[in-house]
């Protein structure tokens, strides 16, 4: 009676090792890369432009 | 037991089991919604209670799911499993309450009526971070409510365990669609490593413990038994069954539980009939094979419930050889009575 039962669990955990990781991994690595503000502190380091009176 | 239906038989155990689980939740969402206040003043309360009870759910699904293989390593874990479907339902609850606040704060301002706009409004069915992954929570939410209502024993009964059984297999189908509802949603937009951490962690322990519990049962379903002429198999030797205890093996693909008590053997189904628990890892408590998960009782050597209760399951004959127990591996019908085997003095070496 239990045996068929069992014998699904371990196909439906079969399938889903596989495909759970990969649907994980593929969706971190394809995700957008969003723009970042440039830190404050970078801003102030920069050189003035050339001719600029100091 | 099933001698009447009770809508709630309240017990202490369960009533400190349900304030755990209250309180756990309680503090996690306030933890979480402390330490978002403070890390993004910015973020509204709705978005806060969202983000909250969503993880809260999450979170949780992944403990129940852990529960089933932890107890199969080791028994310590099983009172975690003795209320189970309590822990079940709360997660449908937070998921709802996670559901319903969402659909009010991003479906319910336009025109369309918001469950459309959810179905609708986004369909980059072939977009891996454009995915709509708000129906994949959708889906996986009606299945968590499907398993909540019928979570009862009433169901139970009506449906028969193996229909219950592999309607509440749907818990996998639904933790599928929630790894991609979070993996192609918050996952899309939050740039911290730790989301991504928490989720490949709380998904490889689930894989994990599942893989490793289905080689360990695999181990004994795979023993092969040794057969005599007369069609009785050699299970196993009366020494290895500790008192009041049993030892498991697989006949024809179906296991049996070798119970050892008061210098006899019985042999019985290992399949509880309230949902199909296994009777080999549970004890003989007042004379009774204890069902280890919810306590239905068996007399070992008819297989019945004591009366009043009508649960019945198959019985087996046994003979003892030389010190190892053998059985008939046709079962008999649920509720026949069979002689114990007499355990020799010769035969026990405790």
């Amino acid at each position: 009676m239990i045996q068929p039962l069992r014998m699904m669990h371990r196909a439906i955990f079969l399938v889903l090792a596989v495909l759970l990781p990969v649907l994980f991994l593929s969706g971190i690595a394809f995700r957008h890369s969003w723009p970042t503000a440039k830190p404050e502190h970078a801003k102030a380091s920069q050189s003035p432009p050339p001719g600029t009176p100091p | 037991m099933s001698h009447q239906y009770q809508a709630i038989s309240w017990n202490r155990q369960k009533r400190f089991y349900d304030l755990t689980i209250i309180a756990g939740v309680v503090i996690y969402v306030a933890l979480f919604v402390g330490l978002s206040a403070f890390l993004f003043p910015y973020a509204t309360a709705e978005t806060m209670l969202i983000r909250a009870t969503g993880s809260a759910a999450f979170l949780l699904l992944h403990v129940v799911l852990c529960i089933g293989p932890l107890c199969r390593l080791d028994s310590r874990f099983l009172p975690l499993l003795y209320n189970r479907r309590h822990l079940g339902v709360i997660t449908f609850l937070l998921g709802a309450f996670h559901g319903v606040f969402a659909v009010i704060q991003f479906h319910s301002l336009g025109d369309k009526d918001p469950l459309v706009s959810l179905l609708t409004s986004n369909q980059n069915f072939r977009s891996l971070p454009d995915f709509p992954f708000q129906q994949l929570g959708f889906f996986a939410l009606l299945i968590l409510f499907l398993m909540a209502t019928t979570s009862h024993d009433f169901w139970l009964t009506n449906l028969t365990p193996p229909v219950w059984k592999s309607l509440h297999m749907l818990v996998y189908v639904a933790y599928a669609l929630l790894i991609g509802h979070v993996t192609l949603g918050v996952l899309q937009s939050e740039t911290s490593p730790v989301f991504v951490i928490a989720t490949g962690v709380g998904l490889a322990t689930v894989l994990g413990l599942h893989i490793a519990a289905a080689r360990r049962e695999r181990k004994v379903d795979a023993m092969k038994l040794n057969t005599v002429p007369h069609g009785f198999v050699d299970a196993c030797a009366v020494d290895s069954i500790p008192e009041k205890c049993a030892e498991v093996c697989s006949v024809n693909g179906e296991r049996v539980a070798i119970f050892k008590y008061d210098g006899k053997i019985s042999a019985i189904s290992n399949v509880c009939r309230h949902q199909n628990g296994p009777l080999g890892e549970g004890r003989i408590i007042d004379g009774c094979v204890t069902c280890p998960w919810h306590g239905y009782q068996y007399l070992p050597d008819t297989g019945a419930s004591p009366p009043p209760f009508t649960e019945k399951v198959s019985t087996f004959q046994t003979k003892i050889v030389d010190g190892r127990v053998w059985i008939d591996p046709r079962p008999n019908p649920p509720g026949t009575r069979v002689e114990p085997s007499p355990i020799q003095a010769s035969e026990m070496h405790v």
